[in-house]
């Protein structure tokens, strides 16, 4: 049990840090070579691509330009934003006013209402920005219903017995083992008009005729989470797996209750593994479109499925790599901040 | 040491690092053995063929047929994209014989000289071709590929939820159908539809034309429910969409699994494809790609194969092998008014890229 | 009214015998139960159609056999079956390597440019599928030199693999009591036995963990396998997708059914094992 405590206080571990001898980097050198070659390089080559520009046939020509990125970046709009936005605005109230049948003075809520709408017709108008918003508020979504359902799954697995776990967290698995797509056209014979669902729900006069689950975006949702869960629990039950039996035990004896017993000790905890899973599911499914295609029915478009149309028939690698290039590029920034105000 | 090492970087940079095509072509007329003077069409000395084709295009039945039959080794790799083929046939890769491209791209490949002339003697059964599918404008005289299957975009009805007539494009994206259509998730396509509509030539993709298909589709797009290229007649299947805009492969299934659904062929006009077999220009075993081609375009061989693609057949001797069925199914065989009111799509180079932006921002509205 | 009054009481009673962890641990176990529930039941579903008579994986129409029977005939889903399996094997093995003993050092040692080396581990796991699986290809045809086929395929598996493995073991590490380590150096250990004696068996729980996320990722990738493979190593994620244009065939089904039934059969048998050994 000290050595939790020790270990949790320990969070800074540069105290005992050593400098590298030439043996650790002896060790290390074949992750630094692998990173160099298939990862540095490859980027360096992505980078380069994505200021280029293609022929007709799709190739890339070697001829350094900038317009990738302006386009990505929907700088045509940008630019005219100041008068943009005013002008959306005001069509904005206007349209209102029309649908309302009012003439004259707009009433407060009329006006809001016109701002509102304005906004979202300026939003609008930023095509690929707006399609990276969406797939990121997919993916939080998604990694946030991933740890609430998650986390009580990886906590018993990690507090059962030895032989348990093993078998448990197997079995978390192992559903992944399938085809993808098997899978899929599974859960689209049970969420479809005519599925099992539907079926069950109309016989059991719960619902007078089936409703539409599959095509809209909780089923998109739902197919992000599931596929993704299980990259949540392995890292939580890891560090569930770690913590002290008798730490536990005294966390709920010294009288709090298992609700302040969880929230002030147990979770606090568990805090790396809790990181590294919503590392693990929300890095993934930004760019993830299989699914989002499949269960959401390509509806609206996500900036996986963006990008990679961009490499078929868009035929447009450049732009592509562009996109894809401003995608590393932001979450790079955002992780190194958050890493950053953390060790603050 | 340094320069040396950056420039290595630059030259991969500037090899057009993701497709460019860095590699000297092979040498191409290294076949010995090749005598043109038998009567029998030869293969090459070297029992191998390396087909690069559609995922499951090719039934491997077939390929096993033809390996039974001249003691060839097929190796097979897919592709599941034209796009996705160039770029791994440009990368110089892998070495194929083979290649299975559409109709668009055929155009592109042959004006920057990357297939090989195909020899006629060769491929005798080239003479059951439907006159129709010889000769076509993407490659006069059939002197670097051969048809392999030719196919329709048309409607698909569910006549137990639908029971206006549907005729075209525009009876199918209309408000009360809002959130009950399945459409292929093929911008090319979509803006076709859109540009038939208008009675704009489909492969006249101008800045100006795409300017007029656009409010076109910013009506039609909010309607769609789902997009999907791969499997459309899923959404149809199972009940959870009511009028699709699909291959007329994926078409003929459907009729085939039920009676409710009823095939429509656009009024406004469709797209023709034709996938056809093409032997690059890297192509080490050029004799075996022709012995291939001939025998896809034997009768039996081309009927197998349209019995798991119920597309549209062009060999017409093979047609008379199908089932009364087969052949009478409106969504693999249109009539000729029909076959008239197609067009195939041309290469639009550069301009695939704005056809992609206005699809992909009518999407997202 | 006695009974009113006296009920809350005698529920705060039985919730004071009911120890605070015991009725958590009752709770969980029913939400784990459900979990496992929503994570099987497309599996079930799955498993019972591959012995559905009817082609279309709609509607049940009667039990068969057939599919389990024309998969031992079909060469090709079989070796494709076979490539995955060695793909993800090789893959796995090496990812864990490099996660582990990368995140290892990065844990242990100050390396110059450490933060960079920590945010570059995450380029794969951010960069699209496609844009990986183009640039790789590039990499492997123009400068590399290296034939398309197992290899490319298991080098770029590995790739996005092993960043799994690396931040699962950060997240054990985390925690780690320094004393652990030096305690195992003054008695006189080398840091390399050190590090196999105490270490390794601390991450195992990890390991284990980073390793089965690396099998499935791999088993299961698609777009970045379609460009860097060769006609001999087509993969089952790359052979299923093609059938799902012409429909998907029930002896996928059958396959997956087998693949999962010997698994589970494995796991347990294993486990039943290990607890005859040590008691």
């Amino acid at each position: 049990m000290a050595g939790v405590v020790a270990g949790a206080a320990a969070a800074d571990p540069s105290s005992f840090k050593r400098k590298p001898g030439l043996m650790a980097w002896l060790v290390l050198l074949p992750l630094l070579v692998w990173l160099v070659l298939f990862v540095v390089v490859p980027t360096v080559m992505l980078v380069g691509v994505s200021f280029s520009e293609r022929d007709a046939l799709g190739r890339v020509v070697w001829n350094f330009n900038t317009e990738n990125y302006l386009r990505a970046l929907d700088w045509d709009t940008l630019k005219a934003l100041p008068q943009l936005l005013p002008q959306n605005l005001s069509e904005g109230t206007d349209a209102i006013l029309k649908q309302d049948g009012v003439s004259g003075d707009p009433s407060l809520t009329q006006r809001l209402r016109g701002i509102g709408a304005g906004i979202a017709t300026t939003f609008n108008a930023f095509v690929w920005f707006r399609i990276l918003l969406i797939s990121i508020w997919y993916a939080l979504l998604t990694t946030i219903i991933c740890m609430v359902i998650g986390y009580p799954v990886a906590y018993f697995i990690g507090r059962s017995s030895e032989r348990m776990r093993i078998i448990l967290m197997t079995l978390v698995m192992i559903p992944f083992w399938t085809s993808f797509l098997i899978r899929t056209y599974a859960w689209i014979t049970i969420l479809s008009k005519d599925g099992l669902v539907n079926s069950f729900l109309v016989a059991a006069q719960i619902i007078p005729e089936p409703m539409t689950i599959l095509y809209t975006p909780f089923a998109s949702v739902l197919g992000l989470v599931y596929n993704y869960l299980p990259f949540m629990i392995l890292p939580i039950y890891t560090s569930v797996e770690r913590l002290d039996n008798a730490m536990v035990e005294a966390a709920y004896d010294l009288g709090a209750g298992p609700v302040r017993a969880f929230s002030q000790v147990i979770i606090p905890l568990t805090r790396p593994g809790i990181v590294a899973g919503i590392l693990l599911v929300f890095v993934p499914s930004i760019a993830m479109f299989a699914i989002t295609n499949l269960m959401g029915g390509g509806n609206p478009p996500t900036i996986g499925e963006v990008i990679y149309k961009q490499f078929t028939s868009g035929r447009n690698q450049p732009f592509g790599a562009a996109l894809g290039t401003l995608l590393l590029v932001t979450f790079i920034i955002s992780l190194w901040l958050t890493r950053k105000q953390r060790e603050e | 040491m340094k320069t040396n090492t950056r420039h290595l970087m630059f030259t991969a940079l500037a090899a057009a690092a993701l497709a460019g095509c860095g590699k000297p072509p092979a040498p191409t007329s290294a076949e010995p053995s090749a005598s043109p003077a038998a009567q029998a069409p030869a293969g090459d000395a070297e029992k191998k063929l390396s087909l690069f084709c559609w995922s499951e295009y090719v039934p491997q039945s077939v390929i096993d047929q033809f390996t039974k039959e001249t003691g060839i080794k097929v190796s097979v790799e897919n592709y599941a994209s034209n796009e996705e083929m160039l770029a791994k046939l440009l990368a110089g890769g892998g070495s194929y014989d083979l290649i299975q491209p559409s109709e668009y791209v055929i155009e592109g490949l042959i004006k920057e000289n990357l297939l090989t002339p195909i020899d006629h003697a060769a491929i005798p059964n080239i003479k059951n071709l439907a006159p129709d599918f010889v000769n076509m404008s993407f490659d006069p005289g059939n002197k670097f590929t051969i048809p392999y299957m030719a196919g329709t975009v048309g409607i698909v009805v569910n006549t137990a939820l639908v029971t206006d007539e549907i005729k075209g494009y525009r009876d199918v994206f209309q408000d009360k159908y809002k959130k009950n259509i399945v459409v292929l998730d093929d911008a090319r396509e979509i803006v076709s539809w859109g540009l038939d509509s208008i009675d704009i030539p489909v492969n006249d993709v101008s800045d100006a034309n795409l300017a007029k298909v656009k409010p076109v589709l910013a009506k039609w797009l909010p309607l769609v429910k789902v997009y999907d290229s791969d499997s459309p007649k899923t959404a149809l299947l199972n009940g959870d969409v009511a009028i699709g805009v699909v291959w007329g492969g994926e078409g003929a299934k459907l009729l085939e699994a039920d009676k409710k659904f009823q095939w429509v062929a656009p009024a406004e006009g469709s797209h023709l494809f034709v996938d056809s077999l093409a032997v690059p220009k890297t192509a080490k075993h050029v004799k075996n790609a022709e012995l291939f081609m001939n025998f896809i375009l034997r009768p039996d061989i081309s009927a197998k194969i349209s019995e798991e693609f119920p597309y549209l057949n062009p060999n017409l001797a093979a047609r008379e092998l199908l089932t009364e069925a087969q052949r009478t199914n409106p969504a693999s065989f249109p009539t000729a008014a029909e076959l008239a009111n197609m067009q195939t799509f041309k290469d639009i180079g550069g301009q695939a890229s704005k056809v992609d932006e206005l699809v992909t921002s009518m999407k997202a509205q | 009214m006695s009974v009113v009054a006296s009920s809350p009481n005698a529920i705060q009673g039985f919730f004071r015998r009911l120890h605070g962890p015991q009725i958590q641990r009752g709770l969980f176990g029913v939400w784990t139960a459900i979990i496992f529930a929503f994570l099987y039941i497309p599996i079930i579903l799955l498993v019972v159609f591959s012995f559905n008579s009817s082609k279309l994986n709609i509607r049940w129409e009667g039990f068969t056999l057939k599919w389990y029977g024309e998969l031992l005939q079909n060469k090709t889903i079989l070796t494709a079956f076979q490539n995955s399996l060695i793909v993800a094997c090789v893959t796995t093995v090496l990812a864990t390597l490099l996660g582990t003993i990368g995140a290892w050092m990065l844990y242990r040692y100050r390396f110059p440019m450490q933060r960079a080396l920590g945010l570059l581990i995450f380029v794969p796991m951010v960069i699209p599928e496609v844009l990986m699986g183009v640039s790789l290809l590039s990499l492997f045809v123009h400068l590399l030199n290296i034939p398309l086929g197992y290899t490319t395929l298991i080098i770029a598996h590995t790739t996005f693999c092993f960043p799994f493995v690396l931040v699962g073991i950060q997240a054990r590490l985390h925690g780690l009591d320094p004393a652990l380590e030096e305690a195992a150096l003054d008695l006189g250990a080398t840091p390399v036995k050190a590090f196999w004696l105490v270490i390794v068996p601390y991450l195992m729980p990890a390991i284990v963990a980073g390793a089965l996320m690396s099998f499935t990722l791999s088993l299961d990738e698609y777009i970045v396998s379609v460009f860097v493979t060769g006609a001999a190593s087509q993969t089952l994620p790359l052979k299923v997708y093609g059938m799902a244009k012409v429909g998907l065939n029930p002896q996928l089904n059958a396959i997956s059914t087998i693949f999962i039934i010997a698994t589970i059969f494995l796991v347990l048998f294993s486990q039943l094992l290990t607890h005859k050994k040590t008691p």
